[in-house]
């Protein structure tokens, strides 16, 4: 702005020279001197203004404004604490809360994926009506990649465990076989190294891998020196060839990343039998001017083909898509969108109240803006003062509120199920304080404008008239603080309705029969991955030996060992024939699943024994095949018979699979192996020792704190091997409330929110209340002077707060009744118009509104007609 | 602070005058005095314009790029300054003159309606 400093400075000049030239001219036509100058300056106009005039052109004349604005509002602020104290206090809650829980839309919904163009990234799965959505066979993945026209790239990614030894202390790390194009689909690079070769999704390609950025940072100290090195996973040697980039994100934690030619060379038959469904996902990159819903139709045409071409194997199986995103998000998002919807309520309560104050307070100031304007304030000008002054305050509310999300992240994060956290963590960024300050001034305009409109209505002469006396401040302004404490109430009753039945919910949910036991029992995994354990009988060797030494320490009551501990993801599902069964449909077959355990494993989870007897140590590789099924199955297969004695066998029959019958021999009670919300499956039981296998879960029932025991069981597995690393450690308690982890966070902030809802809509009733009172107190007095009894004072003002928490209510209900609805998903075997929630929750609100009533009600009881009516 | 209505009045005064200035400098650069003296003189007189609003809208012009100013001086060698338009200005002569013909032409058929000019 030289150009602005430069053009002011010779104005003065250029004015004199204007002047000078005019006179000149006007000697020139034979004025004399005086006059000519005279007659000059008259036609030049007032030199003042002119030079006013010209400077306005150039400055800021509504930044200028907008400055005093402020500095006038902060002087208000600063001259009525009370208010702004509670003003600000009652925003930064509702800015507040809705920072933190936008942080966590944020990492969760929004944040940018960390891939290129990742909107036109879509994950392919199975499906089966037996089970829902499945893991992909790898010779379902070649057909669709060969039949398929929708993607340009179509790669298989296969969730693979690992025992990395030699390093430190042995564990068990979890990394991805992907087909060699995955990485470059996905628009991701190592970070250090090479990307897999075309040709390394063949059987013969040698171990290579490239490690995830943590444990490259963890096991070789970020040593770029590490490209080349090998690693030992499962005992045998990988080079690595490289690392992955810091901000790599997999749909699991992913410690090593190999090409699937590794996993199909090492699972050769995984690898070619079709109906193997592993842990495997496709991915594909929808070809250019593809759209989702046409590779769906292709997709679905391609399942249905493959499903009659091989109907051993896909007889009813689908195939699901779904854009990445929503991969990642999982099911959380209807808790988020609640979560999110709960808190934008709560604001909007805020507003509600801090307008509520700001009437109150305009009510005094009425005279103040009655003499501006009366001095030719314009009613804009004044509204962009209130406004302002509303801004500031909703910045300072704002500062506060920021500040409170900061605190209150920490809270939040610790209440987010791991797996649906993004690696970043959830944090405050950019995008969340931007959302913050849109907040902010979405926040000032709803607060301030009804406030603003409000004060500059009023007739100019009739409030100088009244001598600022507040008693005229109107009828339409009690109707617009009615109007707000009714939106508080009715807002409140929605959020209240909604943590209500998120609490009946999580109540019902937990009162639900797990068909097994959760108190002080133990569980860790282990799987037997390196050569040594190649053979059975050393397989068998290893739980034994483990068994007998964790049976023999002080504290335990009962060990044994599974395949699928309950409420876990771990999961192995297999088609039965029952021996005499009408052989069905290929895709109609039983589909139970199934566990492979030592004896004592119903003992130490406490599942019942219903019939027959449980696995003994007799039930052995040398003995009959025996089995257990669950109280389904048994009513399911054997409704009017006994089952024990009935024989099954895994697969279908056939020439190719001759039957290996196994004998029922015990029924057991069902357990909710898919989590506490979701319904039994059918289930059979087979001893270990009949069906060796390397991976397990140990159960320890303790008769004390079973964490305790954790260190000697470690002890125990090294003293049998020294490189088999223990994992998922946790209890069983642990499990089954991990299991409702998402409703729990979803009722306890829910519960935070209604909570402060209820507080402000409490104020909010207590606020217009009692300033109708102090308006009234003139009339009360006079009533009471005339011989009305003090109850029935008390009555009136009762009935008056009573009358605006009805119209709350009724407007609340209807509205609570639609949007619960939108919940059903979360809710638990309580409808979405629970009765019994829905009146306590009026009652609730009834009592609190009684309660915000009966101070003022009190103090207008209390009124003195004589000081009532004196005060005029 | 003024009334909006006569503000408003001023504003469609300073548009007009804005439209004379440029049409003034379209024959040359000229100085604050010169541009008075010439829209005097080719108004015939009829347009008296108060010589020194001529200053704002100067500078609004300036402000908006349309005309530029330099130091010169002038015929009696005296030091002055030089409005000149720029391009840009040029270009908001034309569209300010074709939108002025537009809205005179439509003032002018309002007030005087084809086929009542005999009639009344």
């Amino acid at each position: 702005m030289k150009r602005r400093k430069r053009m002011l400075q010779e104005l003065d000049a250029d004015i004199r020279d204007h002047i000078e030239r005019e006179t000149q001219d006007n000697i020139d036509r034979g004025m004399s001197p005086e006059e000519a100058r005279y007659a000059a300056q008259r036609k030049f106009g007032n030199v003042t203004l002119v030079k006013e005039e010209t400077r306005e052109v150039w400055s800021f004349t509504w930044l200028e404004h907008l400055l005093a604005d402020i500095r006038f509002g902060l002087r208000m602020l600063r001259k009525s604490p009370g208010f702004t104290a509670v003003a600000m206090l009652t925003l930064a809650l509702g800015i507040g809360a809705n920072t933190a829980v936008f942080s966590l839309v944020y990492a969760v919904l929004l944040q940018p994926l960390p891939y290129k163009n990742p909107a036109s990234l879509v994950v392919l799965n199975e499906t089966t009506p037996k089970v829902g959505t499945v893991s992909v066979s790898y010779q379902n993945f070649l057909d669709w990649r060969t039949q398929s026209h929708s993607f340009s790239q179509l790669a298989a990614v296969h969730q693979i465990n690992f025992n990395l030894a030699g390093i430190s202390q042995p564990e068990n790390i979890s990394g991805d076989a992907v087909s060699p194009e995955y990485l470059s689909m996905m628009g991701v690079r190592p970070f250090l190294g090479r990307d897999f070769g075309a040709s390394e999704d063949k059987a013969g390609t040698a171990p290579i891998v490239l490690l995830g950025y943590s444990l490259w940072q963890s096991h070789f100290g970020g040593d770029p020196d590490a490209v080349g090195k090998t690693i030992s996973l499962d005992g045998r040697a990988f080079t690595i060839v490289g690392v992955l980039p810091a901000d790599y994100r997999g749909f699991d934690k992913t410690d090593v990343m190999l090409p699937i030619g590794v996993w199909v060379t090492d699972n050769p038959e995984g690898a070619s039998s079709r109906g193997e469904r592993g842990d495997m996902v496709a991915i594909g990159r929808l070809a250019p001017g593809v759209t989702f819903q046409q590779a769906k139709t292709e997709m679905e045409g391609i399942a249905a083909r493959l499903a009659k071409e091989y109907p051993a194997t896909n007889d009813r199986f689908g195939v699901a898509l779904q854009p990445i995103r929503d991969a990642f998000v999982g099911d959380a998002k209807p808790a988020i969108f609640l979560l999110f919807a709960a808190v934008l309520f709560v604001l909007l309560i805020a507003c509600a109240n801090v307008a509520n104050l700001f009437l109150v307070r305009g009510a005094s100031r009425t005279k103040e803006v009655a003499l501006r304007i009366a001095l030719g304030a314009s009613s804009g000008r004044i509204i962009r003062q209130m406004l302002t002054e509303s801004f500031v305050l909703s910045f300072l509310g704002g500062v506060l509120g920021v500040a409170l999300a900061v605190a209150g992240n920490r809270g939040i994060a610790e209440l987010i199920p791991q797996d649906m956290m993004p690696p970043g963590g959830v944090n405050l960024n950019g995008a969340v304080f931007g959302f913050a300050s849109v907040v902010v001034i979405l926040a000032a305009f709803l607060f301030g404008l009804a406030p603003a409109l409000h004060a500059t209505r009023p007739d100019v002469q009739v409030e100088l008239k009244e001598g600022g006396r507040t008693a005229s401040a109107g009828a339409a302004q009690n109707r617009l603080r009615g109007a707000l404490a009714v939106a508080e109430i009715s807002l409140a009753l929605i959020l209240l309705v909604g943590a209500g039945l998120m609490m009946k919910s999580l109540y019902l949910l937990l009162q639900v029969d797990p068909g097994f036991r959760t108190d002080r029992v133990l569980t860790l995994t282990m799987d037997l991955r390196t050569q040594q354990y190649a053979k059975d009988a050393a397989v068998l060797n290893f739980w034994q030996a483990l068994l007998d030494r964790v049976r023999a320490l002080p504290g335990v009551e009962s060990a044994a060992v599974g395949t699928v501990v309950p409420l876990t993801e771990s999961h192995s599902r297999s088609d039965v024939t029952i021996e005499g069964m009408a052989a069905p449909a290929p895709g109609d077959y039983p589909h139970p699943d199934v566990h492979l355990v030592s004896p004592g494993y119903a003992a130490t989870l406490g599942i019942p024994v219903m019939r027959g007897r449980a696995f003994t140590d007799h039930d052995n590789e040398n003995a009959p095949l025996v089995g257990m099924i669950n109280l389904m199955m048994a009513r399911r297969f054997f409704p009017k018979e006994d089952p024990i004695g009935k024989r099954f066998m895994f697969g279908h029959p056939s020439t190719a699979n001759p039957p290996k019958w196994f004998t029922v021999i015990g029924v057991l009670g069902d357990t909710k192996l898919y989590g506490l919300a979701n319904p039994a499956r059918l289930e059979v039981y087979i001893p270990l020792r009949q069906r060796p296998t390397s991976k397990m879960t140990l159960a320890v029932k303790s008769g004390a704190d079973p964490t305790a025991l954790t260190s000697s069981i470690r002890e125990a597995v090294q003293s049998i091997d020294k490189d088999q690393p223990i994992f998922a450690i946790t209890t069983m308690k642990q499990l089954e409330s991990d299991s409702v982890a998402t409703r729990r966070m979803t009722l306890v902030l829910l519960g935070l929110f209604s909570g402060l809802a209820l507080i402000l809509g409490a104020i909010g009733i207590y606020g217009v209340i009692s300033y109708s009172v102090a308006q009234r107190t003139h009339e009360i007095g006079v009533r009471i002077a005339l011989g009305s009894p003090r109850r029935d004072v008390f009555r009136m003002i009762v009935g008056q707060g009573l009358r605006l928490a009805g119209i709350g209510i009724t407007f609340g209900i209807v509205a609570a009744f639609g949007l619960a609805r939108l919940m059903s998903s979360l809710l638990f075997g309580v409808s979405a118009a629970d009765f019994e929630t829905f009146a306590a929750v009026v009652a609730l609100l009834v009592f609190v509104a009684l309660l915000a009533c009966y101070v003022p009600a009190r103090r207008a009881m209390r009124v003195d007609p004589i000081v009532a009516l004196r005060y005029e | 602070m003024s009334t909006k209505e006569q503000r408003e009045r001023i504003e469609l005064l300073q548009g007009t005058l804005d439209l004379l200035i440029l049409r003034t400098l379209l024959r040359g650069p000229a100085h604050g005095h010169a541009i008075a003296k010439a829209i005097e003189l080719n108004s015939e007189d009829v347009l008296q314009v108060e010589q020194g609003s001529l200053y704002p809208a100067l500078h609004r012009l300036i402000k908006r790029n349309w005309i530029s100013a330099e130091e010169g001086t002038s015929e009696n060698n005296r030091r002055a300054k030089f409005y000149r338009l720029t391009s840009t200005g040029r270009r908001q002569l034309a569209l300010e003159t074709r939108k002025w013909d537009k809205l005179a032409g439509a003032i002018a058929r309002i007030l005087r309606p084809a086929g009542q000019e005999g009639e009344s």
